[in-house]
């Protein structure tokens, strides 16, 4: 089996370094990818080299944000299968229907308060790394 | 000019007052008996009057059909043919020459021509004859009239100098109104006669016939009142006399009856033309008989004539300065209705005009359903009686009459027996009136109208012309003083000023409804904006929020040992107030999200609702121990997921600011069925008051209005549970949008009730 790998897409330094310090405190040491925005995001997915296990997608990125991300990766066939996790401030339920309209696997709001966040990325993380399984890469690759 | 078939005269059939009217005082049949008067048809007698004979020393026999010769002798004759032949003769009789006929005499002839007659009057020269001509008699006295510098004294001059020139005991002058009733403008008397300036005098004491016969002829004498009318003979068939020129006509007995009541001797009146009609007289009265010679009555004439022109130019100049006045009132008042926001001030406010306007001596203003008066006018209840009866006419967009009480039975002769008003609006009864109270009670009336009516010595009762002041007062009872064409003129151009005016509103009214509605939109689209824009500016400052939280965390969790108890302390601050920050943000994002989406409308059992929200709310509820009490609940049209907010906001609050166990009640108030409270005048009848009492700490009156200002607190932060401050604004939003209304009442120390509408009335609808 596939040891698992993640892919952050953020900007912010420090909600990544909280993404890092709660994975810490999971014990969850998988190898991290970090991409600062969508492009840089998409050409590392696209590239065919890279697999992960699970995208965590901020939302509101500079440049192409994670909307657009997202409708690229759910255009191109060889990407459609990859679980999505949408990291986002907006609680608006316009933003959340987009997401999923889109073709989001989850859509979570990053809390203020680090506990919660703590809790909701553990519980995610529970759940599409322990409780499913996951597309494999196409073997073509 | 037409006769009638018989030779009717004032001598033949009685005349009173009731018929003077219709005297024919052109053709008396007589003459005054101080001269004779003979009537020519190509050179021959055809009439004379019957002194002629005596007074001339002439054969009475063989007089009609006679030529001059028989009547004067030959050698006046033959004066009388070559002075009659040097002038050419017209209607104004002409001083020919002072001539002894028969050793009798001296006398003076004059003559005038009348279609195919001529005809010559004889005067017995007066013993106090004066020689000099018309014009040096009058030319000082003219120069001294030409020099008053205004009508008043103009007149009283005038006075003078006629009484200088003829020595009548009395001069008045007289000036006519429209209605034909005369007012003594001027007078110049012996101090021991009653004095008549200022009097007005009915318009019967002077009938019709005879003021036509004072513009064909200039000047009256009457040189006795107690005088035998000596009578005309005249060939058979021959048509009776037209005397409206001749200077000894015999005058009515009815006139000289009323100047004998009056003490009067003698009379002369000098007419005071204002082109064809007659603008006054100057009027001579003597206490004993007098007769002037021509060239003084000439003078008069003269100086009739001058006052005539004069007094043209004085009138003139005051009919014109009392239309500037009109324009100068109609201005101010124009002026103050553009300038005015107010019709009604502009109206009847201070040095408003209205009554100069028009000379009114009342006025009201009825408008928008107020009604207010100024000056003399019928009370409120008349004028809301008056207004209502010139709704049911057809011809009220301006009406002016000077007898309302003919028109409508429901008007105060007093005040209001001419009415000039104008309509601005029939339907909503708008209308500015303009009263004048009967003339009856404005002037000095000459003679005594209360003096019983004179009986005659074979006791039956007769009109005097004394009477004829009660007649007349009969007559005029009820009646105000015209309203001139200058007048209502400038009612009308009030009335389209005014109209014009409430149009301009109407037109200001929409087009400032017209920006309301454009800002109204351009106020939605930067509501709009401004929600956008909290929505967006608080995604971006949670992220920042967001790091100082986690690494405030962060910090605590890795150093925590190596800080001490205050660094401890303070990082745990920053912890919370984060949290607080948080919290705040979200407040005002809800806040901006319940104006920015759309509600969804749905019939709504609120009773349902209620039971969802106590469920979210239980486990909170028994922590505390609540009691809650709840009424029926209606089912309303409204958003069921705003509303349970409301719903959990309110029945929070009321677990929240409790000391102890709270008891909460619940309840609707079904329209119609309000008891003691009373809603904001917003409410509208039908709609349901729901409410969410409870029995805590209560708010001070002052507060009610601050409570649902956003993040505004009455209490210490963490007092009562915390919070933002921003849920009563929330729950007053989600209230407004609902179309209704939320207030509160509260007894401090006892509890509050927070009462709310979820209905639009019809405006809001």
């Amino acid at each position: 089996m596939t040891p698992h790998r993640l892919l952050i897409v953020e900007d912010s330094d420090e909600d990544f370094q909280a993404i890092q310090w709660a994975l810490q405190r999971l014990d969850r040491p998988y190898p991290l990818e970090r991409c600062v925005d969508g492009d840089a995001a998409l050409s590392w997915i696209q590239d065919g080299e890279h697999w992960p296990s699970l995208i965590l997608l901020d939302l509101n990125l500079p440049g192409t944000d994670g909307r657009e991300v997202l409708t690229a990766l759910r255009a191109d066939p060889r990407t459609r299968p990859l679980p999505v996790v949408v990291l986002s401030t907006s609680a608006s339920e316009r933003d959340v229907n987009e997401c999923y309209l889109l073709g989001a696997n989850s859509y979570l709001t990053k809390p203020v308060n680090f506990t919660q966040f703590t809790e909701q990325l553990r519980l995610t993380l529970a759940y599409w790394l322990d409780a499913v399984r996951l597309p494999q890469a196409p073997e073509h690759r | 000019m037409t006769h009638e078939p018989a030779r009717v005269t004032s001598l033949d059939a009685p005349v009173d007052l009731t018929n003077c009217d219709r005297e024919p005082i052109h053709i008396p049949g007589a003459v005054q008996p101080h001269g004779a008067l003979v009537a020519l048809r190509g050179g021959h007698v055809v009439q004379f009057s019957e002194n002629l004979p005596q007074l001339l020393g002439a054969d009475a026999s063989a007089l009609l059909g006679a030529a001059l010769e028989h009547v004067v002798g030959a050698d006046v004759a033959g004066q009388l043919s070559s002075a009659l032949g040097a002038r050419e003769l017209d209607r104004n009789p002409l001083f020919l020459l002072s001539a002894s006929v028969r050793g009798q005499g001296p006398f003076d002839v004059t003559a005038h021509r009348l279609d195919d007659l001529t005809i010559l009057e004889f005067e017995t020269v007066p013993a106090q004859a004066v020689h000099a001509d018309a014009y040096t008699l009058v030319r000082s006295a003219l120069t001294r009239m030409n020099a008053a510098p205004n009508l008043e004294q103009f007149v009283d001059i005038a006075a003078h100098e006629v009484q200088a020139l003829t020595g009548f005991d009395r001069v008045m002058i007289y000036q006519f109104a429209d209605d034909g009733t005369g007012t003594v403008i001027a007078e110049r008397s012996a101090p021991s006669m009653t004095p008549y300036l200022g009097l007005r005098y009915p318009a019967s004491d002077i009938p019709k016939q005879a003021r036509a016969l004072y513009v064909l002829n200039m000047l009256r004498l009457i040189g006795d009142v107690n005088y035998e009318p000596a009578r005309m003979l005249a060939q058979p068939g021959e048509a009776p006399l037209d005397m409206s020129y001749c200077v000894l006509r015999s005058v009515s007995p009815i006139h000289l009856e009323y100047l004998r009541n009056m003490g009067v001797g003698a009379s002369m009146s000098i007419s005071l033309l204002r082109g064809a009609e007659l603008w006054g007289l100057i009027a001579c009265h003597h206490n004993s008989p007098r007769t002037l010679s021509p060239n003084v009555r000439a003078a008069c004439e003269l100086i009739g004539q001058v006052a005539s022109v004069q007094l043209s130019a004085w009138q003139e100049r005051n009919d014109q300065t009392y239309q500037l006045h009109l324009k100068d009132a109609q201005t101010q008042l124009m002026e103050r209705l553009s300038n005015a926001p107010d019709l009604m001030e502009a109206l009847v406010g201070q040095n408003s005009q209205l009554l100069e306007f028009v000379d009114a001596t009342g006025a009201a203003v009825c408008l928008d359903g107020e009604v207010i008066r100024m000056g003399r006018t019928p009370s409120a209840a008349q004028v809301h009686g008056l207004r209502d009866w010139l709704g049911t006419q057809s011809n009220a967009e301006v009406l002016h009459t000077r007898a309302l009480g003919e028109l409508y039975a429901g008007a105060d002769p007093a005040t209001a027996s001419g009415l000039l008003a104008v309509q601005l609006s029939k339907l909503r009864g708008d209308y500015v009136m303009w009263f004048r109270p009967e003339e009856v009670q404005t002037v000095t009336w000459g003679g005594d109208p209360n003096k019983p009516a004179e009986i005659a010595s074979d006791g039956s009762e007769r009109l005097s012309p004394r009477r004829s002041f009660e007649a007349w007062q009969q007559t005029v009872r009820g009646r105000s003083h015209a309203w001139l064409p200058e007048e209502v003129a400038a009612a009308r151009t009030l009335r389209r000023a005014l109209l014009s005016l409430v149009l301009r509103r109407a037109e200001e009214l929409r087009e400032l409804n017209d920006d309301l509605t454009r800002s109204n939109a351009d106020l939605a689209r930067s509501n709009a904006d401004l929600d956008a824009f909290a929505y967006i500016a608080s995604h971006d400052l949670k992220e920042p929020l967001r790091g100082l939280h986690n690494y405030s965390v962060f910090l605590l969790e890795s150093y925590a040992q190596q800080l001490d108890e205050d660094g401890v302390a303070k990082l745990t601050t920053l912890v919370r107030l984060t949290q607080r920050m948080d919290d705040l943000i979200d407040s005002l994002l809800l806040y901006s999200r319940v104006g920015r989406v759309d509600l969804s409308f749905r019939a709504t059992d609120l009773n349902d609702l209620l039971d969802d929200v106590l469920d979210v709310l239980s486990a909170r509820l028994e922590q505390v121990g609540a009691q809650v009490t709840r009424g029926p609940l209606p089912t309303l049209d409204v958003d069921r997921v705003r509303v349970g907010e409301v719903l959990n906001n309110l029945v929070s609050n009321a677990v929240k600011y409790t000391e102890g166990a709270p008891r909460i009640e619940v309840g609707a108030l079904p329209p119609g069925e309000r008891g003691d409270l009373t809603p904001p005048p917003e409410v509208p009848d039908d709609a349901w008051i729901l409410y969410v009492r409870d029995h805590g700490i209560g708010i001070r009156e002052k507060h009610f209005e601050n409570i649902f200002r956003i993040f505004k607190r009455l209490h210490a932060r963490d007092q009562f549970g915390g919070g933002t401050g921003a849920g009563l604004t929330i729950v007053k939003k989600i209230i407004e949008r609902h179309g209704g209304q939320i207030w509160v009442t509260s007894t401090y120390g006892q509890g509050s009730t927070f009462y709310f509408t979820l209905q639009p009335g019809e405006a809001g609808a």
